[in-house]
């Protein structure tokens, strides 16, 4: 059974697992909330990262559609872009993968010799990193768009006043 | 906050688990973006002179700076400070002494379910306080110390102070839950008046406040100027309806005074909510008058300091006094409702004059007794009456592009049970609505994330990751049901749900409840209406 057929065949359980890592980076008490409660509404990190893991294993064994990829990171990435971590932080739960598959199967795939198996699967993992990179840059670009939009929007009449000023002036003149 | 780390700290990021560390030596963030500016020092001067005893120390400083400049003997005045307060306040030494740390808030905030700080748990972060309180006052906590949780006052925990009490909405969502009453919103309150008697404050709440007590209004407005704004809206209406509608300001001998937040008159969107209330009186021929005095519904003061609050809800009964109104109609507001419903009758009920009465709608004849004491009857309130008693010609085919969802607002909703109301509203006057998830709704619902003055920009991140709760549940029924409008009725929700459904439901766009009834409603001797109050074509005048 080649390595993409043993991810296939465990698929449930390393999405399990890649959730619990990134659970991992949040604190302890933290954790113990959002391992415990699975309504999506009440704890929408939670479920946004059991969303991801289990629709991003599927997607990386096919890997013909990034959009669907990209659909797949997007909410997690855009929680983790306005959490309290640094960029490098904030998307090393991608990187979480490469660990997993690493603890999961380079053992024996090394005593095999087929460890480049796993070096090639890799590589979607690192352009799942990619994808997850421009996600967070446009997530981050938003959040300065929308800070100078909302200065303008609290103005509005106020400008109108000022402006119409100008041209009430401008005519006395 | 994202920064770009350093080489060495990027090494150190390859552990990705954080440390188990006793939340309590957790060492502070201070980094940009964890706090909001803190107040110029002229506002903070101007305040000292109005209100004496309240605020102090106005000079240039930051939180992101090591050293607050705070006055030497700092820690005297917040424990003194405390110390009155425990007196003063009951409910506060019953909030200090019986909490059992169950733990039934602790996941029921929108700040720490959006941001998994442990210190956003409702319990830990009233901890806080509770650690110093049994620190400074309890035996226990002076002989065993940290045993007992125990905390001494030092620079560090009045600095984590000002952080996490400026991550609490006063939503009291959590109180819902909480199985003794316990209000966090009120330990937020007192913790935030010990933080100002040392100068450690927000410009975002102070400026408002020091505006508000000189001109009535958040961004200092005075009469001249809020005239001329309010005429550009009256030229907007009849841009709109062909029919020119009126607002007095300032006039004697109204019937009833009308006080909405300022935020409906000077931002947008909450400029369309202001036309659409203008549209209403004109449609039932309501005999009223503002005030350019009293033009500002909200009340920061609410998260300031009690009596700064009792101050500006003075002008409320000032004016409608000075006006000889018999009673106040309140626009679409957040927690100018907590204040009116909550405190208004016990701070300011004496100040009412004689010619105030229980307010009777005039076009229905309804008593509002609910509003016996106040004499204040909530806008939504009045218009659902006046709709079932069918007294206004709706055309809910021009809301027919609308596909709503109701946002409650904190306040209306948890302070004073405005539910049905609006939604009864709502209804009327568009065709499509689905209700956001109950967990999420009515008593439950969650934040904007803006409230108690955190509607400020350098905050982007914590209001995004705060509002995440909110915006999840609103992505739902964009997917699920097509919803492309969020209504709500407060002021500061119109200004913050913008950005917050923009980065968590894009495309959703965020209405007051009367521009909706202003959209809907039909004057008598209007011309053909083509657009909408944001001057938009209406659903089938696309083409003209």
């Amino acid at each position: 059974m080649g390595l993409t057929d043993s991810i296939a065949a465990r698929a449930e359980e390393l999405s399990h697992k890649w959730a619990e890592l990134i659970l991992g980076t949040y604190p302890e008490q933290t954790q113990a909330v959002w391992r415990t409660n699975h309504d999506p509404f009440t704890n929408p990190v939670g479920a946004a990262i059991k969303g991801a893991t289990d629709r991003l294993i599927p997607l990386l064994l096919t890997w013909n559609d990034a959009e669907a990829v990209a659909n797949s990171l997007e909410q997690l990435v855009k929680i983790r872009a306005v959490q309290d971590f640094p960029p490098s932080r904030a998307l090393s739960f991608v990187f979480l993968l490469k660990k997993l598959l690493r603890q999961e199967f380079m053992a024996d795939l090394s005593a095999k010799g087929e460890l480049e198996e796993l070096l090639r699967f890799e590589t979607r993992v690192d352009n799942l990193a990619v994808i997850a990179f421009d996600l967070y840059v446009a997530a981050r670009d938003q959040i300065a768009r929308m800070r100078v939009e909302e200065v303008k929007r609290a103005h509005k009449n106020l400008v109108r006043r000022v402006n119409n000023m100008g041209i009430t002036a401008h005519k006395a003149e | 906050m994202a920064k770009i780390m350093k080489p060495d700290e990027l090494i150190k990021s390859i552990n990705y688990t954080p440390p188990a560390e006793n939340w309590l030596d957790l060492p502070n963030d201070l980094s940009p973006g964890r706090w909001a500016y803190p107040a110029k020092k002229n506002k903070v001067e101007y305040l000292m002179n109005e209100l004496p005893g309240i605020f102090a120390n106005p000079r240039d400083w930051s939180p992101g700076d090591v050293d607050w400049k705070l006055p030497s003997d700092w820690k005297e005045i917040v424990v003194n400070g405390f110390r009155e307060r425990l007196d003063k306040y009951r409910s506060l030494k019953v909030f200090m002494d019986v909490c059992v740390r169950c733990g039934a808030c602790a996941d029921k905030c929108h700040f720490f379910i959006g941001s998994g700080d442990p210190r956003n748990m409702p319990v830990l972060r009233a901890e806080l306080m509770r650690s110093v309180y049994r620190g400074e006052f309890t035996l226990a906590g002076k002989i065993l110390g940290k045993l007992t949780g125990a905390r001494v006052l030092e620079e560090d925990v009045l600095k984590e102070w000002f952080l996490y009490f400026y991550q609490c909405t006063e939503c009291r969502r959590c109180s819902l839950f909480c199985p003794y009453g316990i209000d966090t919103a009120e330990v937020t309150m007192m913790a935030r008046e010990l933080l100002h008697l040392v100068g450690v404050n927000i410009n975002w709440i102070l400026e408002p406040v020091s505006n508000c007590t000189r001109t009535g209004n958040h961004l200092g407005i005075q009469p001249h100027a809020f005239k001329d704004i309010v005429d550009f809206m009256l030229d907007d209406i009849e841009t709109v309806t062909g029919k020119r509608v009126k607002c007095p300001l300032n006039e004697k001998g109204h019937e009833i005074l009308f006080i909405t937040p300022s935020g409906d008159v000077f931002a947008d969107p909450g400029i369309y909510t202001f036309m659409g209330y203008l549209i209403l009186f004109d449609a039932i021929g309501l005999d009223f008058t503002m005030s350019t005095y009293a033009s500002e519904g909200g009340n920061f003061g609410l998260f300031t300091n009690a009596d700064v609050m009792k101050a500006l809800n003075g002008k409320m009964y000032a004016e409608a006094n000075r006006l000889g109104c018999k009673w106040i109609l309140g626009g679409e507001c957040g927690h100018m409702w907590r204040v009116v419903n909550q405190y208004m009758d016990t701070m300011n009920g004496d100040l009412q004059g004689p010619q105030m009465k229980t307010p009777v709608s005039p076009i229905t004849g309804t008593v509002f007794d609910n509003a016996k004491a106040t004499k204040m009857v909530h806008i939504a309130e009045f218009t659902a009456d006046l709709i079932k008693h069918g007294k206004l010609k709706l055309d809910k085919s021009r809301n027919a592009d609308i596909n709503a969802t109701f946002h409650d607002s904190c306040n209306p909703a948890r302070a004073m049970g405005l539910l049905d109301e609006p939604r009864y509203v709502l209804k009327n006057v568009v065709d499509n609505f689905h209700e956001m998830p109950d967990n999420t709704i009515r008593e439950q619902t969650f934040c904007c994330a803006g409230g108690s003055g955190l509607n400020t920009d350098e905050i982007m991140e914590i209001r995004m990751r705060g509002g995440l709760p909110r915006g999840n549940a609103l992505r739902y029924v964009q997917q699920k049901y097509g919803v492309n409008t969020m209504a709500c009725v407060c002021a500061i929700d119109r200004a913050t749900l913008v950005p917050l459904a923009d980065y968590w439901a894009p495309g959703v766009k965020i209405t007051g409840l009367h521009e909706l009834v202003g959209n809907a409603l039909i004057l008598d001797g209007e011309g053909e209406r083509t657009m909408n109050l944001r001057q938009e074509p209406l659903p089938g005048m696309e083409e003209e």
